[in-house]
């Protein structure tokens, strides 16, 4: 018996899990190669059919608590759309007198959840727009109540949404009324941390949190949650608020995908 | 082997189920990991069971959709089922839950480190609650598995 295979044998489990650590790792550091996006998105968009039994059952099993809330929160919403119908009527007319520039209408897309990933406390789901229904990276996603993420990548029918709930995400914000701008990171459930808060900026629990002008893939004026608690650090001349996000993360089953914004 | 490919769409559907339906507060029971370290145990061959590991490790992260880094399934899998497996020289029914719960932990532990990077450097804590948390729900689910599966007697058996 040769060297080699004498070696072989008496390391060969060794030899086996250095190899296929070897491989993960190399897979894990071409993350962001094009072949093994498109690998990976392939892949779901042949496999989407194993959740769709799953999602089908989900979706009759809630059906009924999901009509309940959606009722309620239909009249909460007729009786503001009320109110904000004379708002409006009067922010044209006082916009008209002031020469402004028209706002730009927001058009959308609504998506069902096709999976939540297997990984403990989500990071990112799939949706079941892609392509075909113009859907392209670095979208904005939303829930009925609010920002929950962005578009990471696109498959011919099926798209992968960054969370909130992902460590690596950060969104640029701003606390109304006062539009005092800030970084958004997740910390934790449905709290966020919002930092670079200057700390002479006028801030009250229970402000609420919008997407700020500086973000590059968010419009403005999109809700993402309110204040909870702040607090100042003493060693920095910034502060520091702890906000609520208004989506509940953990039942997400139907979401909206800003598409380009249009005229009016 | 033929008893590690026998559950293997069975782990597969209840992922599904937990990972659709049976979240709590965000976490899910990570039931591919479970099912890789207890059909791990009995196999002798650790070249193999190893082998195992990074290809369901594969299966998970391209096709279960597993929301991290391709590639970190398959590397946590191949360490759980190289370990797993060297304790099948060692193997007693007192010490069967011991030896699972312990490789649950490093499982979750290794995952955690990928999915919770930022939180290990700037907020330790946060770290090992999401890791505990996610440690102590997959253990329930696998307590409730293994003896609505028989698993313990079956695993032993085997």
């Amino acid at each position: 018996m040769s060297r080699v295979q004498l070696i072989f044998q008496n390391y060969q489990e060794k030899i086996t899990l250095s190899f296929c650590l070897l491989l993960s790792f190399i897979l894990i550091f071409n993350n962001d190669s094009d072949s093994i996006k498109n690998a990976k998105i392939n892949s779901l968009d042949t496999f989407s059919f194993l959740y769709q039994p799953f999602n089908w059952l989900d979706n009759q099993l809630f059906l009924n608590k999901k009509l309940e809330v959606l009722s309620s929160e239909n009249l909460r919403l007729s009786l503001e759309n009320q109110v904000l119908k004379v708002h409006e009527t009067e922010n044209i007319r006082y916009r008209e007198f002031l020469n402004f520039k028209k706002r730009e209408n927001i058009d959308f897309i609504g998506a069902d959840v096709i999976s939540k990933g297997i990984i403990a406390n989500m990071s990112s789901l799939l949706i079941n727009r892609g392509l075909d229904d113009g859907i392209v990276k670095n979208l904005p996603v939303l829930s009925s109540k609010g920002v929950i993420g962005k578009i990471t990548a696109v498959s011919k029918s099926s798209s992968e949404v960054q969370l909130i709930s992902d460590v690596n995400f950060r969104l640029s914000v701003k606390i109304a009324p006062d539009e005092v701008e800030g970084i958004m990171r997740w910390i934790g459930g449905d709290l966020c941390e919002i930092a670079e808060l200057k700390k002479i900026s006028d801030i009250e629990i229970g402000d609420i949190v919008l997407t700020s002008n500086l973000s590059i893939y968010f419009p403005p004026n999109l809700p993402v949650g309110e204040v909870v608690s702040i607090f100042e650090k003493s060693d920095s001349s910034n502060r520091v608020v702890t906000m609520k996000l208004f989506s509940d993360l953990s039942t997400l089953n139907q979401l909206f995908v800003l598409l380009d914004e249009v005229e009016n | 082997m033929s008893f590690y490919i026998k559950y293997f769409p069975i782990a597969v559907v209840l992922q599904l189920i937990f990972s659709e339906l049976l979240t709590f507060n965000g976490y899910q029971a990570n039931i591919m990991l479970l099912y890789v370290i207890l059909f791990s145990m009995p196999l002798g061959n650790t070249s193999q069971s190893t082998l195992n590991g990074f290809l369901v490790g594969l299966f998970t992260d391209f096709v279960l959709f597993s929301g991290i880094y391709v590639g970190a399934s398959s590397l946590v899998f191949s360490i759980c089922g190289f370990w797993a497996s060297k304790i099948s020289f060692n193997f007693a029914f007192r010490n069967f839950d011991i030896y699972w719960i312990s490789f649950v932990h490093l499982g979750v532990l290794i995952y955690s480190l990928f999915r919770y990077d930022f939180f290990f450097f700037n907020d330790f804590f946060l770290f090992l609650s999401n890791w505990f948390f996610v440690t102590y729900f997959t253990c329930f689910v696998g307590f409730i598995l293994i003896s609505l599966f028989s698993l313990k007697d079956k695993i032993l058996n085997a």
